[in-house]
């Protein structure tokens, strides 16, 4: 490993799992995690406690339909979602730069604040911190949460060869949204960035799991699912939702669509007999909830295209945009 | 008629038409935004045994010098500040990349955009801007040398490595011309180039077209250009940008890895003042000159290797830590085989 970290160490790629891995920490035997995301704890009653952490820095920090505290909000409560669990409630760090405007921290107070309202997530506890001018850019947040769940309603069913491959909506529109602030185009995209609490629970009596589709994309989630379930993936290209618009900026800037990001979208995996009840429900959510593959035997993940199947790589260092 | 049915059309004419040439056909793919696309949808495999395609050299980060590489890091680490794309920050300079040198705190701005360029001249009045890239993004280096920001400039020209390559060591029937490129050149100096070429766009479909249209030129003894991306590219070329590429630079000779120096086919900063070869000129001519390394890039440049035939491939060179520039880009072919499993 190298003796200095760089940016390739916080890119949730091999070098940050090394990294992770090289900490060993110690006295965690009652806990078990999931996804390197969040972790539970047996709290009797058969019932479990859900924990999740995650710090946000995202430039820029207001873009078409959110903002970096948008982000933050939905992010924590995501995590925790995804395992079916309800969140009781988050707590709320701001690191700070001296001399950021205190209007810009109101409105992101504010999407903090009318998304904790309407999802009865309340902000229970938080610290401010402000550093000095240039030691930071901006503003950093950390959010944790905590949930409560039923044992036997954990999403963490086993899954079988078979199964069908459920996506909440159309990819890449939170990627597509912030990069025409980085790359300056014009876009009526704008983030899917959303708490996913009520479309998770509304399919949770039906799916096996749940995984919301952040950094990396479709590419990045599917390819973790089959590695930690030790299952394959038959993807078909066509059944993926996908608006025009996305498609097109996403060709044009020679960024592969499949490795966007998402703020808003899980894909779920359910039994043949339950995946049309699940799409179902959820295009009570979104319109282009589908169905978009099936569980295989062979470990990996394909993708059937016009032209014949491919594998479908799990995405590798940063996404940067082509300059041919 | 859908896609589907339009791309088993192209193979199936493909497959008839290459039958009766009856020799081996060897058709470049110049840009490595094709070379993603071929392999992304396996299309070498579905082509008859006749037709092989090889990589070109159409990867800008690629073809750069290792010496060059060497040269911005030295200045880096010199104190001046430098700004480039992100392709730039993981290519292997012969010690260290421009991305660990950052961490260790030189100033290096990785930009999205030249326009970035202006309001950090505001800070650091003497940034140097690492020019990159073809035809496509020299037109925005000139902006900045127009807004008197100092540029080191290893901006390429394709036809002139288009002349190099029909006299190299393969024979090559056919290119598949650049899309993007093209839309600044135009078509007329691609038609001094006497072999078939088509320039395609950047689906599958379109590509298997171009293929198809080639084995067709070739077939009928045809040495023409034909524009299958007439949507974006027209015959003059974007003349805006050709102006201001004379205004700002001049062609001189250039070296290219893996195709070594070729005549004309570099773009070179006029303004002696803003030509920043010129003005840290005493920091690299100390620079030494690269040691020869095991990696092969050349010859994959060329088309005379496939990238698992490099001895590094996959073993101590791969995305994460790359030792040849092939292996960092995107558009690089090592890159696209190793994504793609080959």
């Amino acid at each position: 490993m190298k003796d200095f970290i760089n940016l390739s160490h916080g890119a949730g790629g091999k070098e940050m799992h090394e990294l992770i891995k090289s900490f060993n920490f110690s006295n965690r035997a009652q806990w078990q995690d999931y996804d390197d995301d969040s972790s539970t704890l047996d709290i009797g009653n058969n019932k479990r406690l859900v924990f999740t952490t995650d710090s946000f820095t995202i430039n820029p920090i207001f873009f078409p339909g959110g903002d970096i505290g948008h982000i933050a909000f939905c992010g924590t409560v995501n995590d925790l979602a995804v395992l079916g669990a309800v969140p009781l409630g988050l707590s709320l760090s701001l690191v700070i730069e001296e001399g950021f405007s205190v209007k810009d921290l109101k409105k992101i107070i504010n999407s903090i604040n009318l998304l904790s309202k309407k999802t009865s997530v309340p902000i229970v506890t938080g610290d401010t911190k402000v550093m000095e001018k240039n030691k930071i850019d901006k503003i950093i947040i950390n959010t944790s949460g905590v949930g409560i769940i039923n044992d036997n309603e954990l999403l963490t069913k086993k899954i079988k060869t078979g199964d069908k491959v459920i996506i909440s909506g159309g990819i890449g529109e939170h990627a597509v949204a912030l990069l025409s602030k980085r790359f300056d185009y014009k876009t009526s995209i704008i983030t899917d960035s959303k708490p996913l609490v009520e479309e998770i629970q509304a399919v949770k009596d039906i799916i096996k799991i749940a995984k919301d589709i952040t950094r990396g994309g479709l590419a990045a989630n599917l390819n973790e699912i089959s590695e930690k379930n030790k299952i394959g993936v038959l993807l078909d290209e066509e059944a993926i939702p996908v608006k025009k618009e996305v498609k097109k900026l996403s060709e044009m800037l020679g960024i592969n669509l499949y490795e966007l990001a998402s703020e808003g979208r899980f894909i779920c995996i359910a039994s043949p007999e339950n995946a049309e009840s699940v799409e179902k429900r959820l295009k009570l959510f979104n319109k282009q909830a589908s169905i978009i593959g099936t569980i295989t035997e062979n470990n990996k993940l394909i993708i059937q295209t016009i032209l014949g199947k491919r594998i479908l790589p799990m995405p590798i260092g940063r996404i940067i945009p082509r300059i041919c | 008629m859908n896609e589907k049915e339009t791309i088993n059309q192209h193979i199936t004419e493909i497959k008839r038409i290459s039958q009766s040439i009856k020799k081996n056909i060897n058709l470049m793919e110049i840009c490595g935004g094709h070379t993603n696309v071929i392999l992304k949808y396996g299309i070498r495999e579905i082509l008859p045994a006749n037709i092989r395609l090889i990589s070109g050299p159409g990867c800008p980060v690629c073809v750069s010098s290792q010496h060059d590489i060497d040269c911005i890091i030295e200045l880096a680490k010199s104190g001046i500040p430098i700004a480039t794309y992100g392709d730039m920050m993981r290519v292997p300079g012969s010690t260290d990349n421009l991305e660990d040198i950052k961490a260790k705190g030189a100033k290096i701005f990785e930009i999205y955009s030249t326009t970035e360029l202006i309001n950090l001249k505001k800070t650091y009045p003497d940034i140097v801007f690492f020019g990159i890239g073809f035809e496509t993004t020299a037109p925005m280096t000139a902006f900045l040398l127009k807004n008197n920001i100092c540029v080191y400039s290893v901006h390429k020209l394709i036809p002139p490595a288009l002349h190099a390559l029909i006299r190299g060591e393969i024979k090559i029937d056919g290119f598949i011309d650049p899309g993007h490129v093209s839309t600044i050149t135009g078509l007329r100096q691609y038609r001094k180039i006497k072999i078939p070429q088509v320039i395609s766009g950047f689906t599958a479909e379109r590509i298997l077209r171009a293929i198809r249209i080639l084995v067709e030129l070739i077939k009928n003894n045809k040495n023409i250009v034909i524009n299958a991306y007439p949507e974006a590219v027209k015959e003059e070329g974007n003349e805006i940008a050709q102006e201001l590429l004379k205004k700002y630079f001049y062609t001189a000779d250039s070296e290219w890895r893996g195709l070594g120096m070729i005549p004309l086919s570099g773009l070179e900063v006029k303004n002696e003042k803003l030509n920043a070869k010129l003005k840290y000129k005493k920091i690299f001519n100390a620079v030494p000159l690269p040691k020869k390394s095991a990696c092969r890039c050349g010859e994959i440049l060329k088309g005379l290797i496939q990238p698992d035939e490099c001895p590094l491939y996959r073993k101590t060179c791969t995305p994460e830590n790359p030792k040849g520039a092939c292996m960092v880009s995107a558009e690089g072919s090592c890159a696209i085989a190793y994504m793609y499993g080959k």
